[in-house]
């Protein structure tokens, strides 16, 4: 079996993103950059109306409109929407302005008598209007039991019973979600803002009933998409069709206001959490009703992939008796995606809310309570290091006890990520080229994880090179494929393949040039022995250099004003096993970007949903609140380097954990429970018990 | 955002002239250009303010210093000698918006901007403020909104400015048909307090000039709460000033943002301050007569608590 | 379209107004400067433009953009639509985010809410602007450093924020690094790496917040 270098020169270094200067610079050119020859610009008309009939679409007068080369409804009328902000039609036209023109004078006739629903709460109840016609917008439970829960609570000395809520939430990459189309005789081509340019090839290609073969994806930069971005969208298709009308390529990237809308979401949960422990602090009984909505979705899927609203429970800890029943809510609004450690961080939040209310009802401290109930021994490592480093013991007061208005608590939780292991399909090649230079070629996309970077570590490593002298190319379907990045899985994809093309060209160099190591000084005199032919090798993913699962805790210190409701994050240990590291650098970005993802969603972030309208009632950064510069914590990233692991992924489990434990530091500063997140100020007031009753007008 | 002329303005008149009934003054920009990009409003032309002369200066002066309509939020946060003469103003534009909207918003602009109420600003839901027949806050999510008004609509005023200049009991000169129009605050923002489709009392075509604020107030502070940190909305604003004469408050006045229509003010607290030395206890009954008349509604009853502390807050900032 | 014929104006009809005023047009292809461009604002002061395209001449890093613009075009759609400078992103086209931040006489603006036609006469730096003669600058460098980047789509933005801090503001605190970069908003939380880079490019040493534990 394959193993990695023992005494590494880059691997676990500190090496410098390799693309940053492209990005530092403004010559990075993003989906959103592409100015194809002759290229215009495209737009997307939106449904107004939550819930409608689409009775017709006359685009006559769009086209009219000076500069406009293409108008396409998404289907022929009659159609139904189910959500606002649902695609009706698009155009192409030479600016922006003659597209906003065009959009407005397209004349769409709609039944808008069908009634809807935007809250779960409201969705659930049986006289609720339904977003399908023909099923209940809640699916059927979905339930799984172990031993007899309900006995088993009348053996527990403590149980705790509370119901935790956590919003939707939308994915909001800094670039939103869209690409330029080119559509001509030889096939399409694609410069896709996606994380995964296979599973936009494969999308266009059905969608637009071409070969696979003719269909080109192109991903050289894209900003950011945390699983929302795997195939093409609506947009995606929209763009080409309307290439195909307009004979020239179409730019088709959303607007902010659309990206909130229609390209994806994390599901709320509605958690009805029953707990309880022995006296000896250990769990014993458990119980969740969990409900929550993934959009347009029934029954317990998500109509854009995910697996619906439901989150892996028990999470973390093994309970000896439990009863699991949970549903998925359709409700009229946007579907969701993946996002982030789909299931996860929900998941999280809840347990270890649990876990800290039964804590303090046994009276202990909820580190300790944590160590006894679980049974993973990384995670116990990493408990005690972060402790240790976070300085609990010495910082842990009774909840409720720290003096004054502003009070301080802690607070920490776990995770689990049970990927990270890699794809096995991946694969890769290199070119070796008689002057010593080599290019490395994936059909992976780099999200802004660093996956150039890892690639040109791993083979600056394997062949005795710096990381300067690797070329490195992916975001092509040209190349070897290999999977999205989603997951946490391409850093443990990508790793082995280039470590199995370098030793195959190392291999190959070596029988072709008769050095006996053609690694480091021997390197530009072994490829100067191909002559005139460059060397093309190639490589598959090796089992044995990656792994999974991964583990994290972290753990939280806030400031909360008791008078003002506000909580401030102070500092944030984040402590992560990711096997070998790869990049320190990139890999700590990683960490702080799911922290700080996490604290987003303890604090901030929320969909809202306006149940007079239909509409979604903050469709920007102004009312969609994510975390700023000014909101940031101290955070402390610990890694335990286990090399013998091989490469695990990290982008996942690095969410996972941050809200539960910021939302029990909140709990441990005032004393009391903030059941929902995210924590507003109106909240906490709330939960302190401060807020009056609303005045009958 | 509609086609629209545009032109640039050398004078005030020729400003009112160029702007005609259906037309927009152009400073800044950021409150304007969401407006026109959202379709909330339609501008024929756009009238370029920014070279009108001598509305951009800082002017100090014994009885009162002078804010050219065009002084920029963020010459207000850099202006070290007004710093000193109003720490509550300087404070107030610390914590406007970002730097970059800092760098190019207006005072004239901060105060005449429009409504941030959701319902307002969505372009698929014509509320009363734009001649729909409904409030949907008063129905539905009204987490952001007024804790007091006077009319159906429940929207409120966010200007930090405004709440700071009603403190400091300022007053905006309006070129109005042509003659200089003196109003404070409440005369400013009164419309708003009757009217739910205005979002203050000024007319089309009216351009605020300057303000002048007076000088005998030398103590003064701004606090507000929001979700976030920074670059975000005050869900509460507050301001204070008076003059601290032998540890005794004089001529006080507490305004507060975001919770009514207009820049919140009760004459009866400030009389009450009047001469007090302040404490808790004293800071804490002035906060009960300013929130005594609250309606909260169903999401923003939040607001009173976090009113009360940042009034007492503020207050106590004044002592030094 | 709306009919200008259908207009109405208050007070002295605007196209009356504009007649007294005898301004003739200047072709504005023959503008070379800034300066040109200033007086060519002033010549144009109080002439009624629009609503179609009109010649509009921007400076920006130092080289002058000759385009044909509507007044409704902002500067950052001017900027990545009607040339090649797509170093400012397009976030939100709301003023929100500041991945569209540019420099206007050195103050950091959004792009996505300034009009084209206004940014005339006025010194337009975009993160393309920076690097002189190929060398990265100190602000540049310290994000290469200190991975200031992932996705990277930010990153312009606050290269442009941070830039503009440190000339006025050289050796900054933590608390007024913050306050000059809230307005620029970064997704995938590289923001405790911008802070690390706003010190190197500072000069100032922060600690390494990273720590790795050898599994025993």
């Amino acid at each position: 079996m394959s193993s990695w270098p023992s005494n590494p020169k880059y691997i676990s270094g500190s090496v410098k993103r390799v693309d940053a200067p492209a990005k530092v610079t403004g010559r990075a050119r993003y989906a959103s950059d592409i100015q194809a020859p002759g290229w215009l610009y495209g737009m997307i008309l939106r449904s107004k109306w939550p819930s409608a009939k689409i009775l017709s679409v006359n685009l006559d007068k769009a086209l009219k409109v000076p500069g406009i080369k293409a108008a396409v409804a998404v289907r022929d009328a009659p159609f139904n929407v189910r959500f606002y902000g649902e695609e009706i039609a698009a155009v192409a036209g030479t600016s922006k302005q003659a597209c906003l023109d065009a959009l407005r004078a397209i004349e769409v006739k709609a039944d808008v008598s069908k009634d809807f629903v935007v809250h779960e709460s409201d969705a659930i109840k049986e006289d609720s209007p339904r977003v399908w016609e023909d099923s209940a917008n809640a699916g059927a439970p979905r339930a799984h039991n172990k031993g007899d829960a309900e006995s088993a609570f009348s053996e527990c000395a403590a149980v705790i019973e509370g119901f935790y809520t956590t919003p939707v939430l939308i994915h909001n990459p800094m670039e939103t979600h869209g690409s330029t189309v080119s559509w001509t005789d030889e096939g399409v081509t694609s410069w896709a803002s996606t994380q995964g340019i296979s599973s936009v090839q494969d999308g266009l290609a059905g969608a637009l009933q071409l070969d696979r073969s003719r269909v080109r994806v192109l991903t050289d930069f894209m900003g950011g998409g945390f699983g929302s971005k795997f195939g093409p969208g609506a947009e995606g298709v929209l763009a080409a069709r309307l290439s195909q009308q307009a004979k020239a390529p179409v730019r088709l990237m959303l607007t902010r206001f659309d990206q909130n809308l229609a390209v994806g979401n994390r599901p709320s949960s509605f958690q009805k959490i029953k707990m309880g422990a022995t006296s000896d602090g250990k769990l014993h009984a458990f119980q969740i009703e969990n409900y929550g909505t993934a959009g347009i979705g029934a029954g317990g899927d998500s109509g854009g992939g995910g697996g619906g609203a439901n989150i892996p429970s028990p999470y973390l800890y093994k309970v000896p008796n439990y009863r699991v029943s949970q549903t998925s809510v359709a409700v009229n609004a946007g579907s969701s995606r993946a996002f982030r450690a789909p299931g996860h961080p929900p998941a999280s939040y809840g347990m270890e809310c649990a876990m800290d209310d039964l804590a303090v009802k046994l009276g202990m401290d909820p580190l300790e309570f944590r160590l006894l109930n679980d049974s993973s021994e990384i995670r116990q490592r990493e408990y005690k290091t972060g402790a240790e480093k976070f300085g609990w013991k010495e910082k842990y007061q009774k909840p409720g006890s720290s003096p004054g208005v502003i009070k301080t608590g802690i607070g920490c939780a776990g995770a689990a990520w049970p990927g990270g292991r890699g794809a096995s399909y991946t694969t890769g090649e290199a070119q070796i080229n008689p002057d010593g230079s080599v290019e490395f070629r994936l059909g992976v996309q780099d999200i802004g994880t660093g996956t150039k970077t890892v690639i040109a570590v791993v083979a600056a490593e394997m062949l005795g090179l710096t990381p300067e002298q690797i070329t490195v190319k992916v975001g092509d379907t040209n190349f070897p494929p290999g999977p999205g990045s989603g997951g946490s899985t391409t850093c443990p994809s990508v790793s082995p393949v280039v470590y199995d093309i370098c030793a195959n060209a190392l291999q190959q160099l070596q029988a072709k040039s008769g050095l006996p190591d053609a690694r480091g000084d021997n390197w530009f005199p072994a490829c100067k022995k191909l002559g005139v032919t460059p060397l093309k090798v190639s490589g598959q993913w090796q089992e044995g250099l990656a792994s999974g699962p991964a583990y994290g805790v972290q753990f939280a210190e806030v400031d909360v004003d008791t008078e003002t409701g506000l909580v401030t994050a102070k500092k944030i240990v984040a402590v992560h096993d990711c096997g070998l590291i790869i990049d320190r650098l990139t890999l700590a970005s990683t960490i702080n970007g799911g922290v700080i993802m996490g604290m987003g969603y303890a604090l901030y972030e929320e969909r809202v949903m306006d149940s007079l309208s239909g509409v979604v009632l903050n469709p920007n950064f102004e009312t969609y609140k994510v975390s700023g510069i000014s909101d940031m914590p101290d955070i402390e990233v610990v890694l335990i380097n286990m090399p013998e692991r091989g490469v695990v992924g990290i982008g996942e489990p690095a969410t996972v954990p941050t809200a539960g434990a910021i939302a029990n530091a909140v709990a441990n500063a005032i004393g009391v429970r903030v059941y929902s997140l995210p924590i507003t100020p109106a909240k906490v007031l709330a939960a302190l018990g401060k807020v009056p009753a609303p005045v009958p007008s | 955002m509609n086609a629209f002329e545009y032109a640039t303005a050398l004078s005030p008149d020729s400003a009112r002239s160029l702007v005609g009934n259906q037309g927009a003054y152009l400073a800044g920009g950021n409150d304007l250009l969401g407006l026109l990009k959202d379709y909330l409003i339609n501008a024929d032309i756009l009238v370029n303010i920014k070279s009108l002369p001598g509305l951009n200066k800082i002017e100090p002066g014994r009885r009162h210093w002078t804010l050219g309509t065009l002084v920029t939020i963020a010459e207000i946060e850099d202006n070290a000698g007004l710093a000193q003469a109003f720490p509550g103003l300087h404070d107030a534009a610390m914590e406007i918006a970002s730097p970059q909207i800092r760098n190019v918003a207006t005072v004239g602009g901060n105060l005449a901007q429009h409504s941030r109420c959701w319902y307002f600003r969505h372009r698929d839901t014509v509320c009363l403020k734009r001649g729909g027949d409904l409030c949907y806050a008063r129905e539905s999510d009204n987490r952001y909104h007024s804790l007091f008004t006077g009319n159906t609509c429940i929207s409120p005023v966010v200007s930090s400015l405004a709440t700071t200049f009603a403190a400091l009991d300022a007053t905006a000169i309006v070129l109005r048909n042509g003659k200089e129009t003196p109003m404070k605050m409440d005369a400013l923002y009164h419309r708003a307090w009757e009217n739910p489709l205005a979002h203050n009392s000024l007319d089309p075509g009216d351009l605020i000039l300057r303000v002048e604020i007076p000088t005998s107030r030398r103590s003064s502070a701004y606090m507000q709460v929001s979700d976030k940190h920074a670059f975000d909305w005050a869900l509460v604003s507050c301001a204070a000033a008076a003059d601290v004469v032998d540890g005794k408050l004089a001529h006080p006045r507490v305004a507060l943002g975001s919770i009514s229509p207009v820049p919140h003010q009760v004459e009866a607290a400030n009389q009450f301050l009047n001469g007090k030395t302040l404490d808790d206890e004293t800071a804490s009954a002035a906060a009960d007569m300013i929130l005594k008349e609250a309606r909260p509604l169903e999401h923003n009853a939040y607001k009173v608590p976090m009113a009360h502390a940042l009034i007492r807050r503020t207050l106590l900032k004044l002592k030094g | 379209m709306k009919k200008p014929e259908e207009e109405k104006f208050g007070i002295v009809s605007r196209r009356e107004f504009i007649k007294g005023l005898g301004v003739t047009a200047i072709s504005t292809v023959a503008a070379q400067t800034a300066a040109v461009a200033q007086e060519l604002e002033k010549a144009n002061a109080e002439k009624v433009i629009g609503p179609g395209a009109v010649p509009v001449t921007l400076s920006v890093n130092g080289q002058n953009l000759q385009l044909q613009l509507e007044p409704r075009v902002t500067l950052l759609d001017a900027l990545r639509n009607y040339s090649s400078l797509t170093g400012a992103k397009e976030g939100c086209d709301r003023a929100a985010c500041g991945a569209c931040t540019v420099l206007m006489d050195g103050r950091p603006i959004y792009s996505c809410q300034k009009l084209a036609i206004e940014a005339q006469g006025h010194q337009i730096t975009t993160v393309e602007g920076l690097a002189a003669n190929g060398n990265l600058s100190p602000v540049q460098q310290a994000f290469i450093d200190k991975d200031a980047l992932q996705c990277g789509y930010c990153t312009p933005g606050f290269i442009m924020s941070v830039t503009a801090l440190l000339q006025k503001n050289p050796r900054p605190t933590l608390a007024e690094t913050k306050h000059a970069c809230s307005g620029n908003l970064c997704r995938c939380g590289t923001q405790p790496h911008i802070l690390q880079a706003v010190f190197q490019a500072a000069g100032v040493s922060m600690a390494d917040k990273t720590e790795v534990i050898k599994h025993v």
